[in-house]
Order: C-alpha cells, then structure tokens, then sequence
C-alpha cells in the first residue's frame, strides 16, 4: 500500500503548523467558554452594570474570530499539503510512465492512465485535506478541553474519564464490523451503476431484438432491491450513530446533574463553573465524535491510493543508453543475437531472436497477428529494452551509444499515427531536433503528398488539428506522419503495417512517397502487401515469438507454411 | 451598486430552474419520505434546540437554589428532549436515504423511458462512451437533489422560524437579533460567494481539461514522441500543467473554505450579539437575568443548522448542470419523432426491399454520405455491397436496419414506405449483425436475448455450429464482452441471429476478424438457414461473391458499379479493380 501516512509525515513542517493551529483552536474555544460563562455570570448574578463588561465583550468578539481563523488556517494548511503530495504524486506517475509507457500500452491500458494520473490523484486529496487535519483537531482539542475541565471541576472530569473511553471503544468494535458490510456495499454500488451504464451501451442491440421494455422493469426492480440492500446496511450506520449520540448525551446529562447537584444541594460550585462544565462538555463529546467520522472521509483516499501504488509497481526496465557517437546518416548494420523480450511476469514474449540487418537491406517481417511483429519492431527501434541476448549496432551493444542520436536517424511509421493538438506545420516539424523554416515543412509536405490537401485548407499549414482541431482522414494522417519523416531524412525507417485499413487510390500515393523515402536507407516493414514482400531482401517469418524461418521469396517457396499463405493470396480458396 | 447588480445576477441565475422541473415531479412521487424526513429533520433540529435552552435554564435557575422537585422536572425534560432529537435525527437519516434511493431508482427508469424511443439516433449525436458515463454520473448527481438540496432549506427554515417565534416570548431584540442572522448567514453572504465561486470552478474546469488532453496526447503519442526525441518537452509541459490545474484547484478550495469561514464567523458574531443585547437589556432591568444563558444557548444552537446551508449553492449548481445536461440528451429531435409511422409490418416470408433516390446527410455534417441511391432487393435475393473504407457502405446498411431516419428519398419494404412503419415492427423480423455489437454483463446465456423458451440444446447447437463449442451456456461475459476475442464476439452475435430465425438478414461485416476457414464454414450454415431468406452483406472481402445474385459497388456515398460476379469482373471496372489489389495483399488468417 501507498504510505500515505509515510507522505504525510514528510511535510513536517505543515504538521507542525497543524498542531499549533489546533493547539489555538482549542485555546480559543476555551477562551470563548471562560468569556460567555464570566459575562453572563457578571450580569445575572453579580448585577456588573453594562459599561464593565464592555472589554470582556470585545475580548470575546477577538477570540470568536480567533477560533475561525484558526480554523480557516487549519483548512488552508490541509488544501496545501494535498497539493504538494498531488504535485509529487503527479511528477513520479509521469517518470515511471515516460519509462514505461510503450510496454504497459500493449495491454491497452491508456485510457486507464488518464484516469489514474487525474482522477486518482485527485481522490488522494481528502486524505490531506481533511482526514489529517480533522485528526489533529478530534485529537488535541479534546485533550484540551479535558485538562480545562479537570482543573476546574475535578469531578465533571472524573465523568468524562469514565464515559469518554466508550466512545472510542464502541467505534472500534461495532465501527469495524459494519464498516467491512458497507465497503462491500459500497463496492456493489459501483458494480451498480456500471451495470446501467452497461445497459444504456447496448440500447441499441436491445431495441433490435426488442428486448428493451423487458430492460426497464429490470432497471426499477433491481434499483429497488439495491435500495433495498443498501438501507439495511446504513440502518446499522445509523443506529450506531444514535447510540453514540446517547453515550455522549448520557454523559453529558450527568455532568448537568453532578453540576446541578453540586450547586443546589451541596452549594459547593459557583454558577460560573457549572455554566463553564455545560459549555464544555458538548464541545468536548462532539470533537470525540469527529474523531470517528474522519476515518470516513480518509477511506476513499487509501482507495486511490492503492490504485497509484498498482501503476507505480508495474515498472519495466527502462532502455538505457550511453555516451558514444553515432553517425545518424549511416545506416548501421543491426545484429540481434538470442535476442528476447518479455512483457510483466506471465506476458507475452520474444525468445532467442537471431538475426543480422545490413545497411540499405530490405526487411519484411510477416506472420499472424500476435505472433510478435510489432514487439520485434519495438525492440529494434530501441523503444523496449532487451530482457534476453544482445543487440549490436555496428557491432557495438546499443547501450553504448548516445540516445538521441540514435533515435536521431530513426523513424516509425505505424498504422495510427499520433497528431498532437497544433497546426500542421508544427506536427510535421516534429520531426525535426532543429528549428526548421517554413520552406523545409512544405517541402516534406510535397514529398509526403500533403501539400494538395493543405492548400485547399482556409489556413494552409496553419490549419489546427489534433485533439481540439479539425479531424484529418486516416490516410491524411498518415501523410502527415510521412511528412515528418521526410523531414528526419532517417537512416534506418521501420514500417508497421502503415498502409492497412486504406482505400485502393490512397494507399496508391501513399506508397509511392514511402517508396522515395526509403530509397536511402534500412528499411524494416512489418508487411502485408505481396509486392512488399517479393521485393524484400530478406523475409522472416513470424510465429509465437519466435523466427520460424527466414530468407528470400524464393528461397522460403520450399517452406510449406510460407508456400500455403502466399498460394491463399493468390487467389485460392 | 455593485452588490445589487450581484445580488440580480444571483436571483436570475439560481430561481432559474426550470431543469431541475423534471426531477421535482420525479421526487414528490415519494411523498411519504419527503414529509417524514422534513418532519423527523425539523423535531431533531428544535428538539436540540429546546434541549440546550433548557439546559440553559437549568444551570440559571439552579443558581438560586430552587426546590428539588423543579431541578427534577427540568433535568428529565432535558433528558427526554435529547432522547427525542437522538431518535429523530435517526428517522430523518433513514426516511431521507430511502427515499433518495427510491429516486434513483424512479430517476433511471424515468430517463430509460425518456432515451429509449431516441435510440439508436441520440446515440451519433453523443457517439462518445463519456458521453453516457456521465450522463449515468449526472443521474447519480441528480439522485442527490432530494438530500442536499431540496429539504435542508425547508427544514433549517422551519427550525428558524420556530426557534424565533419561541424567542419572541423572551425578549423581541433577541428574536429580531436571530432572525438578521438568519437572512444572513443562509442567504445572502453564500449568494455573495457563490457568484465567485462559480469563476473559480469554471478556471478548474479549464484548466483541468487542458492538462487532461496533454496527458492523453502523452500517453497515446508516446511512441511518436520518443521517436522524435520529444519526450523530454512534453514532460517537462505536462508538470507545467499539473501545477496550472493544482494552483485553481487549490484557489478554489482556499475560497470556498474562506467563504464558509466567513460564514462561521458571522454565525458566530450573531450569537455575541445577542449576549451583548442581552447583557444589555438585563444590566437595565429590561430583561431577567434568569434566560441570558438560555438566549445565547439557542442562538449557539440554532446557527448550526446554517453549515449545512453553506454548501447548498455548490449542490444546486451541480445539480442544475446535470439536469440541464440530460434535458438536452432527451429533447434530442423531439420534432422529428412526430412524423415516424405507427403501421405495423407483417410479413409471413422472406420480404422484398426497394431504396429509391436515398442522399443522406448526417446530421452535425455538410459533406452527403449518400447520394442519390436507387436499389431492388427482391425477395429471397442475396445482395453483397463492398466497397473502400468511408464509401458510405455501412451508412446504406443503416438506413436500411432504420437505425436513422429517412430523410431525402424512400426505402420500401413489400412496398410498403419505411415511413409509415412502426420500427419496431421492422426489427421483428429482422437478423441484424452491426459492426460493432454489443454484449452485456451477464452469461452467455443472457446474451443471446433470446425471445421465447428456447431448448438447451439447440442453443448448444447453434453455438458448436459458430464455433463456440468451447462456451457453456452459463459462462459469464464481462461488460463489453470484455473477456471474448473480436472473433468470439462476432461468432456470438451470429449465433444471435441463427437463434431468432427471423426472414430479412441485412449483416455489417459480420466476420472481419475471422479467419478464412472458419467464416467460410460459418457462412456456409448462414446460407443455409438464410436459403429462402432475403439477405444484405456488407461484405470485408471480396472472395466468396460468386454466388451472390448481386454485388454493389460503392464509393464516396455512390453506387459505382451494380451486377453479380461474373458480370463484374467482365467489365473491368472498380470491382476489377478491387480484386487485383486484394490479390497483393498478404494477409495471414485473424484468429
């Protein structure tokens, strides 16, 4: 688990500051006990005129407003420890996913980063916020008041001591015995809600079968049971919480009694302590009160927490690099030798990869989908580290060599390019390290065959796209992941399936600047196109993970796998 | 001025409230709880009132030592008042949250009722999942409006005005004293904040959406990004706009609690006040010393309930949004649903279908997605239609499913105008395949909505026929068939089909992700049980056409080319075309 405590404990500073905030909330609302039971003492009893309680009135006025500010600072102090946690808590989440977050997207885990990296960070807040301080307040105010009290009316405090205990004793044995019941709850309220969810998704499908008018009783009839369900678990919360109101009633109206007692048949006690006493008391028995429900409002937070601890455990090796040159543009020769790669503990991966990639080659990679294609990529482009074997640059381990400029000379065109929220110019220079003038991004865009779908744009290469902008068609994209290319002018590209999911005419054009692009350099294409193939200079075959063979068209003819997939294509069955 | 063009801002904006009118008809249908969480919230509040006054007056009175027989009877009213503000405030809870979970319940089935005749075409409108988790997390905002909103004002108002009328008998300044606070503290200073507040919550809005599309182009563009060496920028941009989003959030927060600070303070001072009024008046002889301690007590108390107050604004806010938000999903082209025709379809056999100059355009865009479509279908015919991604293929088979509505042109089925048909009665009799079909939580079983008693082992059957062998029938499936492959998915909505025999087949790629083997061998049984039938394919491929009795050929939203195979492949056309491309592609079977 996620120490929040352990986070907490960190900012000593601002606990410090807790404590002696708490420590003049207490004060003050001693303060105010002591100035409303004198004043009134003073004018019932003791028939002070008005003129003499009039600094005693402005007294208590500066401690009213002493008792809010503290409070307030209180507050403040909780909302800026969260943020500093939140800010730490961000700032490590986004290290370990900028060394992680190629390996993890396998799983498809994205969209669960977003809500990790927003949402559950956002929850941790409460614990700081308000558990932390709530527990500095139910814990050194009480304490306070109990001192107060015990100095003043050594038998209201004798009460309290015999009767306080329970409190605390009956929300750690009944409070934990209902607490399991309703996190349950809790937790079939969330299953609840996703199931409407479900049921509104698929309305669709329902309407189509006509099942839909059969679904809405469903929804009342199982809204009503959850109701149901739900309100025999809170009756127990709530029943709890009238018997902690009678304990600390019961307790409080002895204290009247003791102090009315006091007063009327033994006339041992003043008005003033005994008004004091019944001030106190309440106060007293409503900060214990607290104390139990502040570990409510942590629950949530340690929830969320233990979700960030999850994504904070699964860490991947990062790819490490080093400090030696490398020529960016120079295709280097790329050996793999009993190479592999393994995703988590029980995950996918690739074993004992061998395989020598010379300059200027020609590489296909085919296989099933699953059977590692991408992985392989991944894995030469430098973007997963090796669990397994070797890599060699230029005969050299990669690690030895300086990061960007390895990276400096390669390029990825996947399927799905990403845009980022920008004009077109700037997602196309994103392809250079440099600044680049406006003249070298058209003239990629021309290359990349962009420059005609630019130009009947209102705003050109300033038109803004990605997440916020205008939407570009699959093959437009892709264009503009090309143009970046062009741009690079890299030594080694790797290709992944970059023109799948296209019609005829695009994929036409896009191929002829893919063709452009690669005339200079290595070029590794996870393949899919019989064309591609029977060009390549050599082919691997891809099955679990493994090469199953390799070698040119004509040389893997004899291989009966090979030889059943391309006679498939051609026409056959 | 300025506070009463403040304060007219204010009123405009929160007596504006015609979106929660919805939710207020749906809550006083539990009238029962209503009325009993008020009257069990409004004895709890006066009872401790009263309890803390009297203790007030116990301690006052005791000072002059009365008979013991008086002490008696206020030391047990006490007790009894605190038994019956302990006993109600348990009532007020229970009564409060049942009846909050009973709107919820009447919530869900009242917007499932409202959203049903809408689907499927709400659905592009808001095409997004977000969309609808929020519209789920809007009805749970709303399930709230009961208990946070709606009955603590009723009810601190109905203590206030109690406790000032019981002031009244003491001394009139005090009263007066209590009810200024009241008009204070519950309504004009949350007025005040809540109109900063709301540019507070709207610069967290903002901010928190910019940081969230960062970190999604982040994470989704990752690859691009350290290909590109840009990892490092956007890192460093992203803990920028983690500290942007921090710094609102933490403005927000700091005046919210400053705005309920100032709120305690103001309570607070009512209450000194009224001691110093009361001191006043005492030292005078104006007023007997004897309830000083009793005024102040009540006034303490009383100014209570006013927390609960604060926060109110905020909750009427958020609900107000919700509401707002799902009015606008279900009044949806509420024009529209006038003109659907209530005739209902009934066909014994296999219908013919008749699309008549179809354009279509949908409805957020410009650019037609059809243009001008003319197609027969006769009956027990077999119709392929393929064409490139974005052709409009998929837009044909959805006018022809009625999933949208026919706006330009005419669609005919036994001749009858899709029009003046009732929908329903069209799906009947229909076995639909989308693209994207979904699955429930729930089992295998449930899955396959299944309409009439249907024996264990034909369901068997036709499962071992898609090739689900493997599944029994109570396997449970996850939320979005989480845990079944592409494959396992689209086999299953195929076995839906097979079990609901229905004479009009019209299927949207219903084997992409398969292998080649075994759609053939499923398509061979479709074919067979779809022999009589009358049957559209939106096809992914072009192998396997030979049979089919027509293939149309689309492209950007228009038929290019119409006829079977063979006639096809003779005029060395687009279809021609196709296949020489699809012959170059080396594709290894999806499992």
């Amino acid at each position: 688990m996620l120490k929040l405590k352990e986070m907490a404990k960190k900012q000593k500073g601002n606990l410090i500051l807790l404590g002696v905030y708490a420590f003049f909330s207490g004060a003050s609302i001693l303060g105010q006990a002591y100035l409303f039971a004198t004043i009134i003492d003073g004018v019932f009893l003791k028939g002070v005129p008005f003129s003499d309680i009039t600094t005693l009135l402005a007294g208590l006025l500066f401690v009213l407003f002493a008792r809010t500010l503290f409070n307030y600072l209180i507050g403040k102090t909780g909302i800026k420890m969260a943020s500093r946690v939140k800010r730490g808590l961000r700032q490590f989440l986004l290290r370990t996913y900028s060394n992680t977050t190629l390996q993890s997207s396998i799983h498809g885990q994205s969209g669960q980063k977003v809500s990790v990296l927003l949402d559950a960070v956002d929850k941790v807040d409460s614990y700081f916020s308000k558990y932390i301080p709530k527990i500095f307040q139910a814990t050194i105010i009480p304490v306070l008041i109990f001192i107060v009290i015990f100095f003043e009316h050594v038998p209201t405090g004798v009460i309290i001591l015999i009767t306080a205990p329970f409190i605390p004793i009956y929300m750690v044995v009944i409070g934990f015995k209902t607490k399991d019941k309703s996190e349950e709850q809790l937790h079939k309220m969330a299953a609840f809600s996703g199931k409407f969810l479900d049921t509104l998704q698929g309305l669709t499908t329902l309407k189509l079968f006509g099942h839909s008018q059969k679904q809405k009783e469903e929804i009342r009839k199982s809204s009503l049971e959850f109701r149901d369900a739900t309100m025999d678990v809170l009756k127990i919360a709530f029943q709890n919480s009238l018997i902690l109101e009678f304990v600390s009633m019961l307790s409080i109206g002895l204290i009247a009694l003791e102090v009315a007692i006091r007063m009327i048949i033994f006339q041992d006690l003043s008005f003033y302590t005994g008004f004091l006493m019944l001030i106190l008391a309440p106060e007293f028995y409503n900060k214990l009160k607290e104390l139990g429900s502040a570990f409510h409002t942590g629950k949530g937070s340690i929830g969320a927490a233990n979700v960030i601890e999850e994504e904070l455990e699964n860490t991947f090796a990062p790819v490490t690099w080093g400090e030696e040159h490398l020529d960016e543009k120079t295709p280097p020769t790329i050996v793999l030798s009993k190479a592999g790669f393994r995703y988590g503990d029980a995950g996918f991966s690739l074993t004992n990869i061998n395989l020598v990639i010379h300059p200027y080659e020609n590489v296909a990679i085919v296989g099933k989908t699953g059977s590692g294609k991408t992985t392989l990529l991944h894995v030469l482009a430098g973007l997963f580290p090796l669990t397994a074997g070797k890599i060699l640059i230029n005969g050299n381990p990669r690690d030895m060599y300086k990061e960007e400029e390895w990276f400096g000379g390669v390029s990825y065109i996947s399927q799905s390019p990403y845009l980022f929220s920008g004009t077109i110019a700037e997602n196309i220079a994103v392809g250079s390290r440099h600044s680049t003038t406006m003249e070298e991004i058209e003239h990629a865009g021309e290359k990349a065959g962009i420059a005609e779908v630019v130009r009947s744009l209102a705003d050109g290469y300033d038109t803004k796209i990605g997440e916020v902008g205008r939407g570009l068609s699959g093959g437009e994209k892709q264009r503009i992941a090309i143009a970046r290319a062009f741009l690079k002018r890299p030594s080694v590209i790797l290709f992944d399936e970059p023109t799948t999911g296209l019609d005829l005419y695009t994929e036409r054009i896009l191929q002829e600047s893919l063709d452009e692009l690669s005339r200079n350099a290595t070029v590794i294409t996870v393949a899919h196109r019989l064309h591609t193939i029977q060009r390549a200079d050599k082919i691997m075959v891809m099955e679990d993970g493994k090469i199953i063979t390799a070698g040119t068209h004509q040389e893997l003819l004899n291989h009966a796998l090979y030889k059943r997939m391309v006679s498939v294509q051609q026409g056959g069955a | 001025m300025r506070y009463t063009k403040g304060w007219f801002l204010f009123s405009r904006e929160v007596l504006n409230v015609k979106d929660l009118g919805t939710i207020v008809k749906i809550m006083f249908r539990e009238k029962r709880d209503i009325y009993l969480s008020v009257l069990c919230g409004f004895i709890a509040g006066i009872t401790a009132v009263g309890l803390f006054a009297s203790s007030g007056y116990l301690i006052s009175k005791s000072a002059f030592a009365p008979p013991i027989y008086t002490l008696m009877i206020l030391v047990a009213s006490v007790k009894l008042l605190g038994i019956i503000s302990a006993v109600s405030r348990y009532g007020e809870r229970y009564f409060s949250h049942r009846g909050t979970f009973t709107m919820l319940s009447n919530l869900r089935s009242s917007f499932y009722e409202k959203i049903e005749p809408l689907v499927p075409r709400v659905f592009h409108q808001y095409r997004s999942g977000d969309l609808l988790a929020r519209i789920v997390g809007d009805i749970e905002t709303l399930q709230n409006f009961f208990l946070l909103v709606f009955y603590p004002p009723i009810v601190t108002a109905l203590i206030f005005v109690c406790t000032i009328f019981i002031a009244m008998f003491f001394s009139m300044e005090a009263a007066l004293i209590i009810f200024i606070g009241f008009i204070l503290t519950t309504i004009i200073v949350p007025a005040l904040f809540l109109l900063r507040q709301r540019k507070f919550q709207l610069k967290v809005r903002n901010s928190r959406s910019r940081f969230s599309i960062e970190i999604t182009e982040f994470l989704y563009g990752y690859r691009d990004l350290k290909i590109y060496q840009q990892v490092e920028g956007k890192e460093h941009q992203l803990n920028l706009s983690s500290d942007a989003y921090l710094k609102e959030q933490e403005r927000e927060e700091i005046h919210h609690l400053f705005g309920e600070s100032v709120n305690t303070f103001l309570s607070l001072s009512i209450s000194f006040i009224v001691l110093g009024t009361g001191a006043y008046l005492v030292s005078e002889g104006q007023l007997d010393g004897i309830f000083l301690a009793m005024l102040v007590m009540i006034s303490l108390t009383v100014f209570e309930n006013v927390t609960t107050i604060a926060a109110l604004p905020g909750h009427l806010e958020d609900n107000k949004q919700a509401a707002a938000r799902l009015n606008k999903v279900v009044s949806y082209e509420e024009v529209q649903e006038s003109d659907v025709g209530k005739a209902k379809l009934i066909i014994q056999s296999a219908p013919s279908l008749e699309v008549e100059n179809l354009t279509f355009t949908f409805p957020d865009q410009s650019r037609k997605a059809l243009s001008n479509i003319s197609l027969r279908l006769p009956a027990g015919s077999k119709t392929a239609i393929v064409g490139p991604s974005g052709s409009g293929k998929s837009t044909l088979m959805q006018l022809i499913m009625y999933l949208y509505p026919i706006a330009d042109g005419e669609i005919r089925i036994n001749d009858q105008p899709y029009r003046q048909l009732n929908k329903e009665s069209i799906w009947k009799h229909t076995n639909i395949v989308l693209q994207e079909n979904h699955f429930f939580f729930g089992t295998i079983r449930d899955n396959l909505l299944l309409d009439a008693k249907t024996a264990d082992d034909d369901i068997l059957q036709v499962l071992e026929k898609v090739k689900l062998g493997h599944f029994s029938l109570d396997d449970s499936v996850l939320e979005k068939g989480e845990n079944l492959s592409g494959g396992e998915k689209q086999r299953l909505a195929i076995a839906r089909i097979f079990l609901k025999k229905a004479p009009l087949w019209l299927l949207d790629e219903p084997t992409s992700s398969l292998d080649a083997i075994t759609e053939a061998e499923i398509y061979q049984h479709l074919f067979s049980l779809a022999e009589k039938d009358t049957l559209v394919l939106i096809s992914h491929r072009l192998q396997g056409l030979e049979e089919m009795d027509q293939i149309v050929v689309m492209d950007r939203g228009r038929i290019v080319e119409m006829g079977n195979y063979h006639e096809l492949m003779e005029m060395r056309g687009y279809f021609y075309g196709m296949k020489q491309i699809e012959k170059s592609v080396f594709t290894w079977g999806v499992t």
